[in-house]
């Protein structure tokens, strides 16, 4: 008996400080890059352009933030439609079917393509093949493929959290699966779904891989045009520390870019508790 | 004519018979009880009906069953037999939406717009079922609130509310208190009217009280089925003899 309760205090003690570990990580990036970056981040930086030599140096990231912007929100309308429509297919029409089987597994497959093939497959299709050049849409495009098995995947699991008993309620009235998804299913999982689609967009926001070969550019306005380069933060970060143009503009650039992403993902949590406090009513 | 005729029925899940050879009539405006030990396939008859058990993956079945004459293993739009044939389940499912909107559920889909039309459908429902005096003055707000065995007269009411032929009720009552059971078995003999009501029971007083006739099954089979006054006083047959005799002591 006591050797039980012994082994539990162990193990209470370990997930405590694992736990704590990588609390202790997170709070160490972050206090390093306001430490590091916190200085230089003032509102010319914010709202400024890269200035200096070399290029970047001094001035500040704003085309870099719309640019960013441009790209997850273009991502995001390529992407959602398809997503959701996936999502719904494999929880309300083909659930149990050897086709929702496949398509499963075919997301899977997606989501486990590293980022980067995904880049040179966009690259060479519709960069070079298409003729869009290095482009806004590209990026997108990439981004978009790169985040639809994430939406998919989040939205399933939303609808499938779905008290099934409605389902059954419904089906003996009945009524079509699209009336019972968009009277109850989809009200029901709103705010789960929103949550997966948050996470993706903070996903798509700090990737850098896939929008390397197919939209970012150095220098750019990131005005909205769909076939202009467009800069990006992550990109910019990549591009002031690999190539050595300031390391203070750099971590600066760090503490933007984590910043956003952590309130997008402070959001996405915060509807993920909301839904599940939907489901347990 | 039988409002439900069930004709040389058989059905599977993969290679394993459940229901074998099932012959029965179930007549309107009466109430028939179809009771059994658990597992004899009394459930998997009453979903075969508005053909909601092919919903199980391998679930095979043969023969044939008709609903007012016609036959619901030909038909390809199952909706219209769903809508013919409703069904209570045995937790109380109440849709998360307003009172209101859970009686007007199905009548919405099937095309009601006029607004007197609807309030006339939630208030004839609702007194149907009697719930209207209790929640009349609270429509609108989440059917969620309501207790136990009010969810589960919402549940009836939104069966009724598009207008079936069938009443199936799959242990209706038993999650819920001796009261609420009460309210629901009188309201029940009141539905008859033009309704042919199946419901299915653990509950053997249950059958006698409310049912005009009593199906008594056994592993997939039906032993007996006949008035259930008679088949609770003599039955014809030794396995139900056995079965009720539970109920005697």
């Amino acid at each position: 008996m006591k050797q039980r309760a012994v082994t539990d205090g162990l193990l209470m003690g370990f997930f405590w400080l694992a736990g704590l570990f990588i609390l202790v990580v997170l709070l160490a990036i972050i206090a390093y890059l306001i430490w590091r970056g916190g200085p230089f981040v003032d509102s010319a930086f914010i709202m400024g352009s890269p200035a200096g030599l070399p290029l970047g140096s001094e001035g500040g990231i704003f085309p870099a933030i719309k640019g960013t912007l441009w790209l997850v929100l273009l991502a995001l309308v390529l992407s959602i439609l398809p997503g959701l429509l996936t999502a719904a297919y494999l929880s309300e029409y083909g659930r149990g079917g050897r086709l929702a089987d496949i398509i499963n597994l075919l997301v899977q497959s997606m989501a486990g393509v590293p980022s980067i093939v995904t880049g040179l497959f966009v690259y060479a299709l519709a960069v070079v093949s298409l003729g869009w050049g290095i482009s806004l849409l590209a990026g997108g495009l990439a981004l978009a493929i790169m985040i639809f098995p994430v939406i998919v995947v989040s939205t399933r699991e939303a609808l499938l959290a779905v008290d099934e008993n409605y389902r059954l309620a419904a089906d003996s009235l009945g009524v079509s699966r699209f009336y019972t998804l968009y009277r109850i299913i989809l009200p029901r999982a709103a705010a789960g779904i929103m949550a997966g689609v948050l996470l993706a967009l903070g996903y798509a926001a700090g990737a850098t891989a896939p929008i390397m070969v197919t939209a970012a550019a150095i220098i750019a306005s990131s005005s909205g045009a769909l076939l202009e380069p467009v800069m990006a933060l992550p990109y910019h970060l990549y591009i002031l520390f690999n190539e050595h143009i300031s390391m203070n503009q750099a971590y600066a650039t760090a503490l933007v870019l984590v910043i956003l992403l952590l309130l997008i993902n402070i959001l996405a949590l915060s509807l993920h508790s909301l839904q599940e406090r939907i489901n347990s009513r | 004519m039988n409002a439900v005729e069930i004709i040389n029925f058989n059905t599977y899940y993969g290679n394993k018979a459940v229901l074998q050879n099932i012959n029965l009539g179930f007549k309107s405006d009466s109430i028939t009880a179809i009771v059994g030990p658990s597992g004899c396939g009394k459930t998997t008859l009453l979903r075969s009906i508005n053909r909601t058990a092919e919903m199980e993956r391998g679930f095979k079945s043969q023969g044939d069953i008709r609903v007012l004459g016609k036959s619901v293993q030909e038909v390809k739009n199952v909706s219209a037999i769903r809508r013919q044939v409703g069904m209570v389940y045995q937790t109380p499912v109440v849709l998360p939406l307003s009172i209101k909107e859970n009686v007007l559920f199905g009548p919405r889909y099937y095309g009601v717009k006029n607004r007197l039309e609807m309030e006339s459908i939630v208030e004839n429902c609702l007194r149907q079922v009697a719930l209207w005096n209790e929640v009349k003055d609270r429509l609108k707000r989440p059917a969620a609130q309501l207790s136990g065995g009010q969810k589960q007269r919402l549940a009836i009411a939104r069966a009724l509310a598009v207008e079936p032929q069938v009443l199936l009720l799959d242990e209706p009552c038993s999650s819920l208190d001796p009261a609420a059971t009460g309210l629901i078995e009188e309201l029940l003999t009141q539905l008859t009217k033009d309704l042919c009501i199946i419901i299915v029971t653990h509950n053997l007083f249950q059958a006698r009280r409310i049912a005009d006739e009593t199906v008594f099954m056994l592993e997939g089979e039906v032993v007996e089925k006949g008035f259930t006054n008679i088949l609770f006083t003599s039955p014809a047959n030794e396995k139900t003899r056995g079965f009720i005799s539970g109920l005697f002591g």
